[in-house]
């Protein structure tokens, strides 16, 4: 792309694909609105910048001033930021364009997208099933090819688990890589802003543009942008650790096929492979069900009609008001996990819960310092233990649908980098493999990633 | 661990949640399974050593503490439902006989 000509026949292209693919639910602005949106940005976007004409899809839960940013939440309906996130802001810089806001679970609490107050988002390939969450309405725009990248954002897996059940891309940067602010905050020591792209190039390129320093967000590091890695010719060289937790004998045999599938390419690559042990794997879902629900409690205790979210009449004093609009103006995760969030820190339980989830992250955190000092590079895993699930399937069972988030939330809870791969299909339905990689070296894992994309068969039966 | 109607009704109290009678069965009953499967992390012996994990930068960065105007790319009057002369419209919270008259 040369000129803002040829941005602007990009922007018209891009709402037209968005158009096409409106059946999934996926993007939550008005068509109208968008393509006014992309068509004031075309002439503006920078020729220059490394993204230049590309359009970018944003979750509804990072700040844009084009576009609304409601969180998926009734309570944040119309709600328009006065400020760009310092990823989209980055973006624009690049020249990117932003290709409008995608549907998510609300505030990002969710693992289907079924618990958005927009409807839920529809899996690309199967209507019938979800595609994951909660940046599922990011995962199923790229999926459907109507963008080729787009951001999500993570506190438990929620850019890889949806991006492994719609077979694209998905990056989870080392907490600390990309800047918070702007991102409306559900788990302060766990959210990171990730990227969902067609493929690893594709997501690279949006990461190394938003990562970075920056003065506005005190827990984002002091380093430069992510430099780019060379594609590898092979994987000699590298060790590639296999922890035995995420290969239980209970694991779905076609996710282990797709696996082991993935595992004999590495060799063939030259990959050295390491069995390795991370002892504490099976707490972690538990772990995270107590620290991700006790800081929401927390983040979420300004929706009160006062300073965020609206107000509902015929309150009789600033207490009923708060109620009124929290009860009313939040859906039933949010909910549930403001409710458990409360009680876990709550006088009397703080200790057994909220102290002792802390104490059991540091020692997930240990598991993984133990792996990469015996000279693993990167570890491996599947993504997801199943497929897309059937829409409802696990909406009234709160802990089977945390259970989805069981191969991914260790990293959340270790801050590391992660990236899910598709790596196969099972019964015509994509899985993704996954890379957790050394805090601050994506490079290391990206190289890996390229490596994998070229040789594994992603679109073939595991 | 079972949570009861009571608990539940004190902690969205605490949260300055409305949750009606209607659904505090199925409230009771979910927080019940939650809370029963993350206390799994029990059978963990976790010694008072083990200090907590935290990531991000070791040491929180600040900024010159400087006074600058706020950085919105909207003025007050295009965000407020309503701004006259400088102010803030908001509706009254009360009203006094006394003041009226």
């Amino acid at each position: 792309m040369t000129d803002s000509s040829d941005a602007l026949a990009s922007a018209r292209a891009v709402a037209d694909r968005i158009v096409k693919a409106k059946r999934l639910n996926a993007c939550l602005t008005p068509i109208k609105e968008l393509r006014k949106a992309l068509v004031a940005q075309a002439p503006a976007a920078h020729p220059s910048g490394v993204l230049y004409g590309m359009p970018v899809a944003v979750k509804d839960n990072i700040c844009t001033l084009e576009f609304t940013t409601g969180c998926g939440s009734k309570i944040l309906e119309g709600y328009r930021s006065p400020y760009d996130a310092t990823a989209v802001a980055k973006l624009k810089v690049a020249g990117a364009l932003v290709a409008g806001k995608t549907n998510c679970d609300e505030f990002g609490m969710g693992s289907s997208t079924e618990h958005s107050a927009y409807g839920r988002s529809l899996h690309p390939f199967d209507k019938t099933r979800v595609p994951g969450g909660s940046s599922g309405g990011s995962a199923a725009l790229v999926a459907a090819g109507a963008v080729p990248a787009a951001l999500g954002s993570e506190t438990g897996g929620s850019v890889r688990q949806p991006a492994s059940l719609c077979g694209v891309v998905g990056i989870k940067p080392t907490y600390g890589r990309v800047s918070r602010y702007g991102l409306v905050a559900f788990g302060s020591s766990l959210d990171q802003i990730g990227v969902l792209g067609r493929s690893v190039h594709d997501a690279a390129r949006v990461l190394s543009v938003i990562s970075g320093r920056d003065p506005k967000d005190a827990t984002c590091e002091d380093r430069d942008p992510l430099r780019l890695p060379t594609v590898p010719e092979s994987l000699q060289g590298f060790v590639i650790g296999i922890p035995k937790e995420y290969f239980a004998s209970d694991l779905d045999p076609a996710v282990r096929r797709a696996c082991d599938r993935a595992i004999r390419l590495f060799k063939e690559q030259g990959a050295a492979l390491r069995d390795v042990s991370l002892p504490h794997t099976a707490y972690a879902v538990a772990t995270y069900y107590i620290i991700a629900p006790a800081e929401a409690s927390s983040n979420l205790a300004r929706y009160d009609g006062a300073r965020y979210g609206p107000r509902f009449n015929g309150a009789v004093d600033v207490r009923a008001l708060y109620r009124t609009t929290r009860g009313e103006g939040f859906g039933a995760e949010v909910r549930r996990r403001v409710l458990v969030g409360t009680y876990v820190l709550s006088s009397g339980y703080y200790d057994a819960y909220y102290r002792k989830a802390q104490q059991m992250r540091a020692l997930i955190a240990q598991d993984f310092r133990n792996a990469f000092d015996r000279g693993v590079d990167l570890l491996f895993t599947p993504t997801t233990p199943t497929p897309a699930f059937k829409a409802g399937e696990k909406l009234n069972d709160p802990v089977a649908m945390y259970l989805s988030d069981i191969f991914t939330v260790t990293a959340n809870l270790a801050g590391l980098p992660a990236i899910s791969i598709p790596i196969g299909r099972i019964k015509g339905l994509p899985i993704g493999g996954q890379f957790i990689g050394q805090a601050f070296l994506e490079d290391e894992m990206l190289e890996a990633a390229y490596a994998l994309e070229r040789v594994v068969p992603a679109t073939e039966e595991a | 661990m079972s949570v009861t109607h009571d608990e539940v009704r004190k902690i969205a109290r605490l949260a300055e949640l409305d949750v009606s009678e209607d659904a505090l069965p199925v409230l009771a009953e979910q927080m019940s399974r939650i809370l029963e499967y993350v206390a799994q992390i029990d059978a963990v012996p976790a010694s008072e050593a083990v200090k907590p994990f935290v990531p991000g930068p070791d040491a929180v960065r600040f900024r010159a503490d400087e006074v600058k105007p706020a950085p919105l790319a909207f003025g007050p009057d295009q965000l407020a439902p309503a701004f006259r002369d400088g102010f803030f419209v908001v509706p009254k919270l009360g009203q006094f006989e006394d003041a009226e008259a």
